[in-house]
């Protein structure tokens, strides 16, 4: 009797334990956990698009703030555009946006917050590193799937290196995932050269991975194709000063013939024909003929420009440089119908100096907070035309790079005040010309200041003066002559390591310009 | 003993352990809130670096308070440079120096306010240091390397130290302060011996040569001309100058031409070049008579302006040989010779609605209305044209109004006026405007408008003031002109600007106004009582007192009509 209810006894725990399984039981209730993802191609396809949302997240906590953190997309417009001279502070710019302009950014400043692009980076790392085990797992899933998936991570993380080494100059260079807190391990900067070499490469690698076009507008440029790829290896190679490459790439997507500028005006004589539908067709629908790479916002995900830029609210914090129109564009005083389409009403609302490129719902009218979903242009085909000039006037073919200006002036009207008509043989001044012209045709873009920091540091500084120059426009008249000797300091092109990251990254040596 | 009582005295045993050990434990009492270090802490802690700065600091009794609560800027001289300083004031270590030199040095590395970096301009800190002379930033690019420079002694090291009190700048080489005034700074230089002699001869020598202990008296800025600047104009020397000048036979008067020549180069106040392209104009010791400055390019300009059109070329401040820091002032060297220029007063027709921006519209001026609209009350569309908020957020909107046909401008200067709504409860609550420069001297002002009633009932009765001083009349956007002759109406303060005879084209004389300096005058109309839109502004003119004040008439097409 004894005996059996000692049996019944371990009979009961041993059910009661079974019983306590699912409680026992650590795995989140509302999440999915590493081991059981990476399962499917569904999967892979998710983290892929994960990679260019985690693009357009918006900014967290408030702005003005010690703690804020921009956008991704705001940071591209601000690295790009702050410090040279087509933009100006407004009345709501904080004490970091103005110390850009002023050429005064300390460690402290927000906006040299590179936490947004190293997360996207981590993205690129987890799908590079995890996708291939999908294989094993999914047998519909094939390599060439993969393959596809893989020259997608690697161009954005190319791309996001790309930024943060044109924008900081030596960066930390990670290249594993890191997929929990135990991969958490400080690393040294990279030179810049080294960072560069590893853009091309996993470039170089997507570009034989991926596909010519997904059979649809929307993911052909908003998604990564070949030719997404040959343009930034264009761009790349014009940065390492590689022309004769800069130039095959540009030519692969010329000659692709998928690609074209969208008329803006045509010269008939004295006449100018103007086709009305230009600034809606290239900027408010986006994924036009001309587009190569968008970041595709939409009523989904809204950009963060509108109250940045928006002069219906009181906080905005950019406007155009105040004398943008005639610097940059210049006017027709004589004929008013004779105008640079790209000018007022279409790169900026010249009488209430509004960067009008992102919240124009046309021409005329502005978008409404809720409409404010206008792409973000990381390249267009007027920037492989004009970035193939460049090349071409390196090399030494003068000729050729001002056929391709001329084309890209002719198709939006440009003002013959801006014609600098340099001869063949002029190099600098078709170098210039080339600067200028790009200021005109990606104004606002987020280009500007890297297109002048290419043109300054090309031949180890040898045209300086062009970004002085560009510095001095947009200073305060009485922090001139510092703002300028500080810019002779070439390495006060690069931004500081923001000061959260030093403190938490021990190996991290900051740029010696900020003692 | 039961087992029993052994286990219940082992018990206490263990319970009274407890509690001893308890009140063993030290008590951890907290007496600082922060463990940032203060001024004095932080050098401590560098000991390697700061030692002999250190040392001064104690010597000189400032260590104390400087570990104490406030809120200081600290220049912090590393070793080297003190070393070198000591060497220059020939003390063999910290213990012999003299201590008064000490503590002079000290005030002038300390500031009482927290300045970072990105405070320094190309000019002068905001913050006097306590030992009484500014000091003067600037960045310097030795050899690649860019560095801040404090008084173009020191290069700054390490920046933006924040301690407990304040903040710490690491600067290589110690900060001596200025020790000559204006008229030894440039009595040193022979390269200003004309300037100097003719200084000398008005007596502007002696008083350039005091500090006033008055700080608000103290600072003077000089712009002087050397002796190139001066032969480049013929006045190959002081002789030949002073022939030119000098017609009383007596330079200390200040009626002669030779006095008003030094003190037209005198302006008081301490203005480091990068403090002086802050300010359009500044007044110069010559009563009433301003220079003016432009920064074109990289160049601070003098006396540029454009007068009825006319740019009148200025001369060059030579920026290496310039920001010559003295007890008393700052000295700049100007590369041409200049004088003040004496104008007869000329009458400005100021046609309001042709200003920069709406010339930068070109599909918009003199072709079509535009509003300029104020978002906010921080926005400001128009350089030269401002008015005071309006409450009613709406109504802060000037259109510039163009039609050759309608009613309103057929008649118009130009075809165009300006629009504002004005008078409270909702509307804009004045209406400022810059004018072009004027030349000094007395002028009628006349405020031509195109009369409206937004509704019948309307009235729109404002008053006008020229810089601050308020206008004899007032006028009224809503009233016509009246009936009679020209003669008639000019003995009553009223005129007809335009060629038309409509009486809706009028043009009020409020009053009569001194401009004292020559430069750009401040108008500014208040509404005093009534509240309309239709407020159209054509033209104010500034006609001297002493002018036909009725001619010319004015075109639509702006030309002008002199019979």
């Amino acid at each position: 009797m004894k005996i059996y209810f000692k049996y019944a006894f371990a009979l009961m725990l041993v059910t009661a334990l079974g019983g306590c399984k699912k409680y026992l039981e650590l795995k989140p209730i509302d999440g999915i956990i590493k081991q059981e993802f990476w399962k499917t191609k569904e999967q892979v396809r998710a983290s892929v698009f994960g990679i260019y949302s985690s693009m357009m997240e918006p900014s967290s906590r408030s702005y003005s703030t010690q703690d804020y953190i921009p956008s991704m997309t705001e940071l591209f417009f601000v690295w790009g555009e702050s410090r040279a001279d087509n933009v100006a502070n407004a009345t709501a710019s904080s004490r970091d946006d103005i110390d850009l302009v002023n050429m005064n950014t300390q460690p402290t400043n927000v906006n040299v917050n590179w936490r947004p692009f190293y997360r996207t980076i981590n993205f690129c790392n987890t799908v590079i590193e995890k996708a291939p085990e999908v294989l094993a797992n999914d047998n519909t899933f094939t390599q060439a799937q993969l393959d596809n998936y893989l020259s997608e991570a690697l161009t954005i993380r190319a791309l996001m290196y790309f930024y943060l080494v044109r924008s900081f100059g030596d960066v930390p260079l990670k290249t594993d995932a890191t997929l929990s807190d135990e991969n958490i391990k400080p690393i040294p900067k990279s030179t810049q050269a080294q960072v560069l070499n590893q853009i091309v490469a996993d470039l170089k690698s997507a570009e034989s991975k991926a596909v010519k076009t997904y059979g649809d507008v929307d993911s052909d440029k908003g998604r990564v194709t070949q030719f997404t790829i040959n343009t930034i290896l264009a761009d790349v190679y014009l940065w390492m000063d590689k022309f004769p490459e800069a130039i095959v790439e540009c030519d692969k997507v010329i000659n692709s013939g998928k690609f074209g500028l969208i008329r803006g005006a045509t010269r008939n004589g004295s006449l100018v024909e103007y086709n009305e539908s230009w600034f809606n067709t290239l900027y408010v629908d986006g994924n036009s003929n001309e587009g190569i790479f968008e970041l595709q916002f939409s009523v989904q995900r809204l950009n963060p420009f509108f109250p940045i830029f928006s002069a219906s609210i009181p906080a905005r914090r950019w406007t155009a440089s105040a004398d943008l129109i005639e610097r940059v564009f210049s006017l027709d005083l004589n004929d008013d119908k004779n105008i640079d389409i790209r000018g007022d009403r279409g790169s900026v609302n010249a009488a209430t100096s509004t960067i009008w490129k992102y919240i124009g719902a046309s021409p005329t009218t502005q978008r409404s907070f809720d409409q404010s979903f206008a792409h973000w242009f990381f390249y267009r085909y007027a920037d492989v035309l004009l970035m193939k000039a460049e090349a071409l006037n390196e090399s030494g073919n003068g000729r050729d790079a001002l056929d391709l200006v001329y084309r890209v002036r002719a198709r939006a009207n440009a003002l013959a005040a801006t014609d600098l008509a340099p001869s063949p043989t002029d190099k600098n001044l078709i170098q210039d010309f080339i600067l200028e012209e790009r200021a005109r045709e990606f104004c606002f873009e987020g280009k500007r200041w890297y297109d002048v920091l290419r043109n300054a540091k090309r031949k180890n500084y040898a045209r300086l003066g062009i970004l002085l120059n560009t510095i001095s426009q947009s200073v305060p008249s009485n922090l001139q002559q510092s703002a300028q000797a500080k810019a002779r300091d070439v390495n006060s092109h690069y931004f500081p390591i923001y000061l959260y990251e030093m403190q938490t990254n021990k190996l991290l040596v900051q740029n010696s310009f900020y003692k | 003993m039961t087992r029993k009582s052994v286990l219940i005295a082992g018990l206490v045993f263990i319970s009274l352990m407890y509690l001893v050990n308890a009140g063993c434990r030290k008590l951890e009492v907290v007496e600082k809130t922060t463990s940032d270090v203060n001024i004095v802490g932080y050098l401590d802690k560098n000991l390697d670096s700061f030692s002999l700065f250190k040392q001064i600091l104690e010597k000189t009794g400032t260590a104390s308070f400087l570990n104490a609560y406030g809120s200081y800027t600290c220049f912090a001289p590393t070793n080297s440079g003190v070393k070198t300083y000591l060497k220059n004031i020939g003390a063999s270590s910290v213990e012999t120096a003299d201590m008064a030199t000490l503590k002079d040095m000290v005030r002038l590395h300390l500031l009482e306010d927290t300045i970072y970096t990105n405070s320094f301009t190309d000019g002068k800190l905001p913050v006097i240091t306590m030992y009484g002379q500014f000091l003067i930033t600037s960045v310097v690019n030795t050899s690649g390397v860019s560095s801040y420079v404090i008084n173009r002694q020191g290069a700054v090291v390490k920046s933006n130290i924040r301690v407990g009190n304040g903040i710490i700048h690491a600067i290589d080489q110690v900060l001596t302060p200025a020790t000559r005034t204006i008229s030894q700074q440039l009595e040193s230089k022979p390269e200003y011996s004309i300037f100097v002699q003719a200084m000398k001869e008005t007596g502007y020598f002696a008083r350039l040569n005091v500090v006033d202990p008055d700080l608000s008296k103290r600072w003077i800025t000089v712009f002087a001309e050397s002796n190139k600047a001066l032969a480049d104009s013929g006045f190959a020397t002081y002789a030949a100058l002073k022939a030119r000048l000098s017609k009383t036979g007596n330079p200390t008067n200040p009626k002669d031409s030779l006095n008003m020549y030094v003190a037209y180069h005198i302006s008081s106040g301490l203005k480091f070049l990068g403090d002086i392209i802050t300010v359009p104009t500044h007044e110069t010791l010559l009563p009433q008579e301003v220079v003016s400055i432009k920064l074109i390019d990289q160049d601070v300009v003098l006396n540029e302006d454009e007068f009825n059109g006319v740019v009148e070329k200025g001369v060059k401040i030579t920026r290496e040989k310039s920001d010559i820091a003295a007890t008393n002032g700052v000295v700049h060297d100007v590369a041409a010779h200049y004088r003040v220029k004496f104008r007869k007063p000329t009458a400005l027709y100021w046609d309001v609605s042709s200003f920069t921006e709406i010339k930068k519209l070109p599909a918009f001026y003199k072709k079509a209305n535009y509003n300029f609209t104020r978002a906010t009350e921080a926005d400001n569309p128009i350089k030269d044209h401002y008015w005071g908020w309006g409450p009613l957020a709406g109504t802060n909107v000037m259109t510039y109004t163009y039609s050759t046909s309608s009613s309103i401008t057929n008649f118009a200067v130009n075809n165009d006026v300006n629009m504002l709504p004005l008078g409270l409860p909702n509307r804009p609550v004045f209406w400022e405007m810059r004018t072009p420069p004027i030349v000094k001297g007395k002028y009628k002002v006349w405020i031509c408008y195109r009369a409206q009633k937004q509704s019948s009932s309307s009235n729109m009765l404002c008053q006008v003031e020229v810089n601050g001083t308020l206008m004899q009349r007032t006028m009224n956007f809503t009233d016509n002109r009246p009936a009679g002759t020209d003669a008639e109406l000019e003995a009553i303060g009223w005129k007809r600007y335009t060629e038309n005879v409509t009486n809706v084209f009028a043009a009020r004389q409020v009053g009569v106004i001194d401009f004292l300096t020559t430069q750009q005058q401040i108008i500014r109309i208040t509404p005093l009582n009534g509240t309309q839109n239709n407020n159209n502004l054509d033209m104010i003119q500034f006609i001297p007192i002493d002018q036909n004040q009725i001619l010319p008439r004015f075109r639509p097409d702006g030309s002008l009509l002199f019979q």
